[in-house]
């Protein structure tokens, strides 16, 4: 058995509370409940926990003193718990990366990089920038963000990744975030009537119409995984040496090893998306199944080769 | 809960004022909340007692409690103990809080408990509009950032080899963690990528070399899998107008674009592996063709060809 999780994190804010209020004695209770998160209810237990702790003895004179009084936070005797506990590695590291992915985005200001530079002199001595963070945002996601937080239905010309089809669509904006190195709008669509999310490097244009639509209070957060769907296509491939590297990069099922062979079975939402893959991956990945992928992978052999007058 | 929340602070404060090195036998007996019958219980409570104050960032030290280092004991050190404090002001720990807010990873957030350390959020604050992730991996990449701050050997497991390296640096570019190091032995400085490393440790030993001057970790990271290489050459291709936006905006400021009047892009950029460009290119299918240099050219032709 082990401490719980709870147990730690309840320690941890006592840890970081004490010393602020033995710093500012007197402090109004709200405001040491908003620094610290408490409810004014949890913070009265803490502090009662604290008044029966203190010093081996555990006498009046060596427990210490916690009191909110005419809601004034005191707590006296209690010297050794004055000084602010270092923060671990993993407690900088999260602050530093989280602040400077948003100066990376462009939307710090010049308090946060003052902070950064504090902390940086601070906590990671000699370190420098140990931690960069690369992830500018696309031009776009500024009218984006702004639509979303008005309620400005936003025309998008948008060019699909997989099936490179070009559509234009009214979208209302929820939100736009980045995740594993690509930024994205989601929101409703007025063309297909469902949620839908969208890569914004992948938006040609995008103009704000007069059509205005009801945000809803906090951003909708939108989940970005592959959901296999009925119209999926399936194929199976054999990968030579050259090509394992498929297989680590792309979600596919290992269905074979051989020496230096690998069969995998992978699934794309358009027979193109493996086509193309195939066509770069030339003679050393063979399509073992998939008939699809087989027509569009011909499709595009012959239209690439004829743009280079090539025989096939 | 209650019980062991008081005991806790009994033993932390009975540490962080008694100034010399105390055996497990001296806290059972003076620490207030310690079972005093049962030896086992007495030392499987303490032991989770002390992993949890190490979890927390508390350094407890195992020490010598005299010269002839017959006994050992237990001790905090003061000054490892404390915050170095930044000397945040309240508009400066309003911005890191927002920034914490926006920034998830793998969709937890990071941060909350070292803004309380530092002395909390005053107001209130909400609101924030960007929504980023920055990857699962944040255990190791902490571990990584951990060994950097304090100098340590760093080891794991990377593609069916165990490396030791000195880490310089973490880059998190194209939506990955990557570690900048040199080898434990070596000068030569390599990019690990976070998420194919296992099996991590932190060799134990502070300050176990010193990171080059001026080192900068981003400097090291390829922008693009075509800079992955030693096949220089200079690529001329040529995008049709519909696919053009597209090129311009992927290829970056790195390339040398002129613009045709219909619409077509003429782009210059430097390739630096032949089969990483093709397959950035093949995503164009028939709209766009390698005009330079011949080789390049071919080798596009071959690939499609016997696919």
């Amino acid at each position: 058995m082990t401490n719980s999780p709870r147990t730690a994190g309840r320690i941890n804010r006592l840890l970081a509370m004490l010393p602020w209020v033995i710093a500012n004695p007197g402090a109004h209770v709200d405001e040491v409940c908003t620094r610290f998160g408490y409810t004014r209810s949890e913070l009265a237990k803490d502090l009662n926990t604290v008044f029966v702790c203190g010093l081996p003895g555990y006498g009046p004179g060596d427990l210490m003193d916690a009191t909110i009084d005419d809601d004034e936070v005191t707590v006296e005797m209690a010297d050794y718990f004055s000084r602010p506990l270092r923060l671990t590695a993993a407690e900088t590291f999260g602050l530093l990366a989280s602040a400077k992915a948003v100066q990376s985005a462009g939307l710090g200001g010049v308090s946060l990089d003052r902070a950064v530079r504090k902390l940086e002199e601070t906590l990671v001595p000699g370190g420098g920038d140990s931690v960069v963070v690369d992830m500018p945002e696309p031009p776009m996601a500024d009218l984006l963000r702004t639509a979303a937080v008005d309620g400005t239905v936003v025309r998008i010309d948008h060019t699909s990744i997989a099936s490179g089809r070009q559509t234009v669509r009214d979208i209302e904006p929820w939100s736009v975030f980045t995740t594993l190195g690509n930024w994205y709008v989601s929101g409703y669509c007025r063309r297909v009537g469902a949620e839908r999310v969208f890569r914004i490097d992948r938006i040609r244009t995008a103009t704000p119409t007069d059509e205005r639509f009801t945000p809803a209070g906090a951003a909708r957060t939108a989940t970005l995984h592959y959901m296999p769907g009925d119209d999926d296509v399936h194929a199976t491939i054999r990968l030579g040496a050259a090509s394992r590297w498929v297989a680590e990069y792309y979600p596919v099922e290992i269905v074979s090893r051989r020496s230096e062979e690998l069969t995998i079975r992978m699934a794309a939402s358009d027979p193109l998306v493996i086509a193309r893959l195939l066509a770069r991956l030339g003679s050393d990945a063979t399509l073992i199944e998939g008939e699809s992928v087989a027509s569009a992978l011909e499709d595009l052999r012959s239209r690439i080769l004829s743009r280079y007058a090539a025989d096939a | 809960m209650q019980r062991v929340i008081e005991r806790i602070l009994n033993l932390l404060a009975f540490l962080l004022t008694v100034d010399r090195p105390v055996t497990a036998s001296e806290i059972r007996n003076t620490v207030a909340g310690y079972d005093r019958d049962s030896d086992t219980a007495f030392h499987r409570t303490f032991e989770r007692d002390k992993a949890l104050l190490r979890d927390l960032g508390i350094p407890i030290e195992r020490e010598a409690t005299d010269a002839f280092e017959v006994e050992f004991g237990y001790a905090v050190d003061g000054e490892r103990y404390s915050l170095a404090d930044p000397g945040l002001s309240d508009d400066e720990r309003v911005a890191l809080s927002l920034a914490v807010q926006a920034v998830g990873f793998g969709g937890r957030t990071l941060g909350e408990e070292a803004l309380m350390k530092l002395g909390g959020v005053a107001a209130g604050s909400s609101g924030t509009q960007l929504g980023a992730d920055l990857g699962e991996q944040a255990d190791a990449v902490a571990a990584a950032f951990e060994a950097i701050s304090e100098r340590r050997f760093f080891e794991f497991e990377y593609r069916g080899t165990r490396r030791r390296v000195r880490p310089y640096g973490l880059v998190h570019r194209r939506g990955r963690w990557y570690l900048v190091a040199s080898e434990a032995n070596g000068e030569i400085i390599k990019v690990f990528r976070l998420d194919r490393a296992s099996d991590i440790r932190q060799v134990p030993g502070d300050d176990a070399f010193t990171r080059p001057e001026g080192f900068n970790p981003a400097e090291w990271v390829i922008r693009e899998p075509w800079e992955a290489g030693d096949e220089w050459m200079v690529a001329t291709v040529v995008f049709d107008p519909d696919v053009a936006w597209i090129a311009r905006r992927e290829l970056g400021p790195r390339a040398n674009i002129a613009d045709h009047p219909d619409g077509t892009i003429r782009a210059e950029i430097e390739v630096a592996s032949a089969d990483a460009f093709i397959g950035w290119l093949i995503g164009f299918e028939d709209r766009a063709e390698i005009i330079a240099p011949d080789r390049l050219r071919s080798r596009l032709i071959e690939l499609v060809r016997n696919a």
